[in-house]
């Protein structure tokens, strides 16, 4: 064991500014939250109005906690908890693969392994590693929510809680990182028993029992079954319970047994679940740079297109129950109208989430152009650019690929608008304005797409970290400036701040002129200086 | 002799980093172009220029008589590129990968005769076209490089340190493709610091150093630059006496050796006979020793401590 300290050192160090942005990030989420609900929910009374809102529409819960009271904390932690434990649980699984299948999988474990450090130390380290990791994420959360005024012993107990769910997934990613074969396999199987898990708990909320002053709820059994579930039965500020902490730390404990005994059954770089085999030949459809493109980002654009879904569909059916809301609620009739510029609250609550969705389609725009700059690194671009393709084409096919993901997501959001319009035998008038603002959207992400391209020829290395900073950047002036008050100018500063949107006085075409203007120039100037630029490796 | 690569006083400068320093390279068609030089001499970096993936910071580069950054999308069309460091897409199946690149090359997808080439190399090379790019070892990335560079007809081959992933039966079945294409006439510049394998392949060789080619030839001219080596039994130095032309005379080991000027071997031969030598042996100099005649000095300065210099002294000890 002497190798122990020395991979646990290597480990901290390797995460050491990533470890600091997610255990803060989750910190300053809960502290954010306490400022928020204290401005929109500043009464016991107001609180209790919204719980009660809550129980009769269900659907809410699916992105909420469990309903513990109405307390100042307990309500806080209803909104924010199950955000805090996913951010705890995406940080501890992908640690755990990144550090055991992802070294196996670039060979640096072989290297290790050779040393005296052996076959088993380095699993340790890693999990002695997350432990460490989601300790310094409960103090943090413990102490930024006791900073706030809020009771010592609840805001511990929120913090451990959030911790343990973060552990639960340590163990999970450790086993997903034993199964599969590759790093991006074992992330997907994790992350796709984190969503099943995030959505089990939230269902078995909404399914739960109400008790009768519509104030607190008994989750059903489907709740029992998830990590998420556990900690929010800890029901902090209410009950304090540490009892399903314990549990998600056992359970923890019986994954990490799981995946050490199974590492001391398996060839170092051997899986459990075979890789499948790839077909021998290409389909049809990959014979040109934008069928290859295709290909690569068809998963991430489908995830993507979900997200538009599941947007629509709330947009919609949550616009009827903020309706509701707010006629109780003055407050966040406010916010609301902040956001969406004095229209009625239906049309507001569209505006909000198709504005949230025009960041989603610039995401899945910037991820798409970024692919460009990955294959560069990677290698691939030199061996494509070797054969009769244009520079320009090739990363025309990005740029057009970027589009149709936009158009994907968008197309997909005003399907779920539509879907949750029927459910509900809505007002079929609403389809209008989604649709108005679902378009004018599209123009404010393909923005993204040609800014990043420009960024990708002008200045290579900066792709992915100035393309994704523009987009968060965007997306704190359009979606939050209004609400914040910044300047007017600032939020139109954002592509998807003067994108069309509806007004009480009808469609607002805003700058989509301008935005069009923007696609177009920057379009063509990223296409016409590709032409003069080497490819440039990393280095 | 037609020209297929020209290159005159080529520079690429990376900021401060002179990678190519006044390099000039002449390509004949149907050659068998040796491209000699330890790593960072600047052989990948002229390849990429060759190919028009970077531009020349100064002098001119032609290839089939255009300025590849120019015209690099149609060049293409008649070259076949193996680089130096194979990377696939890591979800992209080996046999998907082929075809694509294959159909960038505008391959026709059902075409018959690309269908066989390309079963033929796979079976030639041992490939598993079935498993994903990610789970490929360097020397079956190699090996798909390669396949995909062969399986359609080019003109002009630049392969970029092909063989270095492979294993000698790999290495055979490589050459025997470049055997093939050079009777189809076509024209390889084939980069390497193998030199074993560019003795045997190449007709021309250029030694590339720090960004510049300081020698060029076949290897029979660069053999006349160098002395070649007699040796032969005897057991003290007086009959080197006899022996004209000889150089750096010395009796080491029972043996008598001396060096000759390569294109005065023949002149030592009457002397030699009138010995009645025994164990006579006579070793022009290996393509290493013109190599290192240009890189011994880096290689002394690492090895200070008298370890052999050359495959030569090293068997003298």
């Amino acid at each position: 064991m002497t190798a122990f300290p020395a991979l646990l050192g290597q480990r901290l160090r390797r995460d050491g500014v990533q470890l600091v942005l997610w255990t803060a990030g989750t910190a300053l989420l809960a502290s954010l939250t306490y400022v928020s609900v204290g401005q929109a929910y500043g009464t016991e009374q107001s609180r209790a109005s919204i719980l009660a809102v809550v129980m009769a529409n269900p659907v809410i819960m699916l992105f909420r906690g469990l309903p513990s009271g109405a307390g100042e904390g307990a309500f806080m932690l209803f909104l924010i908890f199950p955000f805090l434990a996913l951010l705890a649980a995406l940080m501890s699984s992908f640690l755990a693969v990144r550090h055991t299948r992802g070294d196996e999988e670039a060979g640096r474990a072989e290297l290790v392994a050779a040393t005296r450090a052996g076959r088993r130390a380095p699993l340790l380290a890693t999990l002695a590693h997350g432990v460490l990791a989601n300790l310094v994420l409960a103090s943090l959360t413990a102490v930024a929510l006791a900073a706030t005024g809020l009771a010592v012993r609840g805001s511990v107990v929120s913090g451990l809680a959030a911790g343990a769910v973060g552990l639960t997934f340590l163990g999970v990613g450790l086993v997903a990182a034993q199964l599969m074969r590759t790093s991006s396999g074992a992330n997907s199987l994790a992350v796709w028993i984190l969503m099943l898990s995030f959505l089990a708990a939230g269902i078995g909320n909404a399914l739960g029992t109400p008790s009768t002053d519509l104030q607190r709820i008994e989750s059903s059994w489907l709740t029992w079954l998830s990590p998420f579930g556990w900690g929010e039965q800890t029901r902090p500020f209410a009950e304090d319970d540490v009892g399903p902490i314990v549990l998600c730390t056992g359970f923890a404990v019986l994954l990490a047994a799981v995946a050490v005994a199974l590492q001391s059954r398996r060839d170092l770089g051997a899986s459990f679940v075979p890789e499948r085999h790839g077909r021998s030949e290409a389909p049809a459809t990959l014979s040109s740079p934008i069928g290859l493109v295709a290909r690569l980002s068809r998963p991430s654009i489908i995830g993507w297109g979900v997200g538009g879904l599941v947007t629509g569909i709330l947009a919609t059916t949550l616009a009827a129950v903020i309706r509701d809301i707010g006629a109780d609620n003055p407050a966040l009739e406010r916010i609301m109208q902040a956001i969406a510029g004095g229209v009625d609250m239906e049309q507001g609550t569209v505006v909000v989430f198709f504005t949230m969705l025009g960041i989603l389609a610039a995401c899945c725009a910037v991820q798409t152009v970024c692919r460009a700059r990955q294959e560069e690194v990677h290698g691939t671009a030199e061996l494509m650019l070797s054969t009769p393709v244009d520079r320009a084409r090739w990363l025309a096919s990005f740029m057009v690929m970027a589009f149709v993901g936009i158009v994907v997501v968008i197309g997909a959001a005003l399907v779920g608008a539509a879907a949750g319009l029927a459910s509900r035998n809505g007002d079929w008038s609403l389809l209008g304005d989604v649709a108005v603002t679902g378009a004018g959207q599209i123009a404010a992400a393909s923005v993204f797409v040609v800014v990043t391209a420009v960024i990708f020829v002008v200045a290579p290395r900066l792709t992915i970290p100035l393309g994704w900073a523009l987009v968060l950047i965007s997306m704190v002036l359009g979606l939050f400036g209004p609400l914040f008050g910044f300047p007017d100018w600032a939020v139109r500063l954002s592509p998807t701040g003067v994108a069309p949107t509806v007004t009480s006085d009808g469609v607002d075409v805003q700058g989509l002129w301008w935005l069009l203007a923007a696609v177009v120039a920057g379009g063509a100037l990223a296409l016409g200086l590709m032409r003069r630029r080497d490819l440039a490796p990393a280095g | 002799m037609v020209s297929v690569i020209a290159v005159r006083g080529l520079a690429k400068h990376f900021g401060r980093v002179h990678a190519l320093d006044g390099l000039d390279l002449d390509v004949g068609e149907g050659q068998i172009h040796g491209f000699l030089g330890p790593n960072g001499s600047g052989k990948s970096t002229t390849t990429r220029v060759l190919l028009g993936l970077a531009r020349a910071t100064s002098g001119t580069v032609e290839v089939f008589g255009v300025d590849p950054w120019r015209e690099a999308a149609a060049l293409h069309r008649r070259i076949a590129y193996v680089p130096g460091d194979v990377s696939a897409w890591p979800n992209l199946s080996g046999g998907e990968t082929i075809d694509f690149v294959a159909r960038l090359r505008g391959v026709h997808r059902h075409e018959r005769a690309y269908r066989l080439e390309r079963e033929r190399l796979m079976e030639a090379f041992l490939f598993d076209p079935h498993k994903k790019g990610r789970a490929y070892s360097k020397g079956n990335r190699q090996k798909l490089a390669l396949i995909a560079a062969f399986a359609v007809p080019a003109e002009l081959y630049i392969l970029d340190e092909p063989t270095s992933g492979l294993d000698p039966l790999m290495a055979m079945v490589f050459q025997h493709e470049i055997a093939r294409v050079r009777e189809g006439g076509a024209t390889v510049l084939l980069s390497s610091h193998i030199l074993s394998e560019v003795e045997q392949l190449c007709d021309v060789v250029s030694i590339v150093r720090a960004g510049k080619v300081v020698e060029s030839g076949t290897l029979a001219d660069l053999r006349h630059l160098t002395r070649t080596e007699v040796s032969f039994a005897a057991s003290d130095a007086s009959p080197l006496a006899s022996v004209p032309d000889a150089h750096d005379l010395r009796v080491e080991h029972g043996r008598a050796r001396f060096t000759v000027d390569s294109d005065r071997v023949s002149s030592v031969l009457p002397a030699l006979t009138a010995l009645h030598v025994e164990g006579l042996r006579i070793e022009p100099p290996s393509l290493e020793e013109l190599f290192l005649r240009h890189y011994g000095d880096d290689v002394a300065v690492v090895d200070h401590g008298g370890a052999p210099r050359t495959r030569r002294e090293a068997a003298a000890r």
